[in-house]
């Protein structure tokens, strides 16, 4: 099976829902450590994830909901994956565009690629997500797992 | 017709700057533009400038340049895309 769509990079231990995490560090210590435990990343992950955001944050603000794509370097990923993260209560990013605006982010992928041109169609179908805003809510929605990779399942992406 | 070259940024040069290099790859080949594309990691662009002609970057501009700057976050979020792409169309057009 080739790796294109999303959901192929979408893998169940890296899967949060309606989390209630109550910061950025603490989403990325959680997607780290998972990550980390499971052999997928390297040691620096968690420390070169945070630093980066910092200086290029990755908050996206649509229509009516806040996300973030954090992602870093490609050789601290050994084993490539997309976390998808749904928060209880909003977690603060700053825009990618506007490092001074705050973006409240309800949801949050974690990139974890290696290869920087061969993920085009996942890519492309992750920013369709977000400019999707009724496939968000439902998202946003799921209280389980579970439910959340069958939603991303069933909207193809 | 004179290629224009552009300068793809984002802050890795690994995810967004991939969907926005085909957005602009398209945008050119609608308006029937050669273009040459180049995906870089903003730090780099201060030093690539002179070879280039246009920067597109999904993050901040740290700096300014010499060369045409413009920032297409809107590709990513659809929440203005036609006015970036108007931006950069305009933009090409003064380079040729």
């Amino acid at each position: 099976m080739t790796k294109t769509t999303l959901s192929s990079y979408v893998k169940e231990p890296l899967v949060f829902a309606q989390k209630n995490f109550s910061s950025q560090a603490e989403v990325f210590e959680q997607v780290a450590q998972k990550a980390l435990d499971l052999g997928w990343v390297r040691e620096d992950f968690l420390e070169r994830i945070g630093r980066r955001e910092e200086t290029f944050p990755t908050g996206i603000q649509l229509m009516n909901f806040g996300a973030a794509i954090p992602h870093t370097d490609a050789e601290c990923v050994l084993e490539e994956f997309v976390a998808v993260i749904t928060l209880q209560d909003p977690v603060v990013f700053y825009s990618m565009e506007d490092n001074s605006q705050q973006v409240k982010a309800q949801i949050v992928f974690v990139l974890g690629l290696n290869q920087p041109h061969a993920q085009l169609e996942m890519l492309q179908s992750l920013m369709g997500l977000l400019q999707n805003e009724s496939v968000l809510s439902e998202l946003l929605l799921a209280t389980t797992e579970n439910e959340l990779i069958s939603t991303i399942k069933k909207n193809q992406l | 017709m004179k290629t224009i070259r552009v300068l793809v940024a984002c802050g890795a040069g690994i995810a967004t700057s991939t969907v926005v290099m085909k957005k602009v790859e398209d945008l050119f080949a609608r308006n029937e533009m050669p273009v040459e594309i180049t995906q870089i990691k903003i730090a780099e662009a201060a030093g690539k400038q002179d070879e280039a002609d246009m920067l597109i970057s999904t993050t901040m501009l740290p700096t300014q340049y010499k060369i045409p700057a413009i920032t297409a976050m809107a590709f990513l979020t659809g929440i203005g895309t036609e006015k970036v792409e108007n931006q950069i169309i305009e933009a090409a057009k003064g380079i040729q």
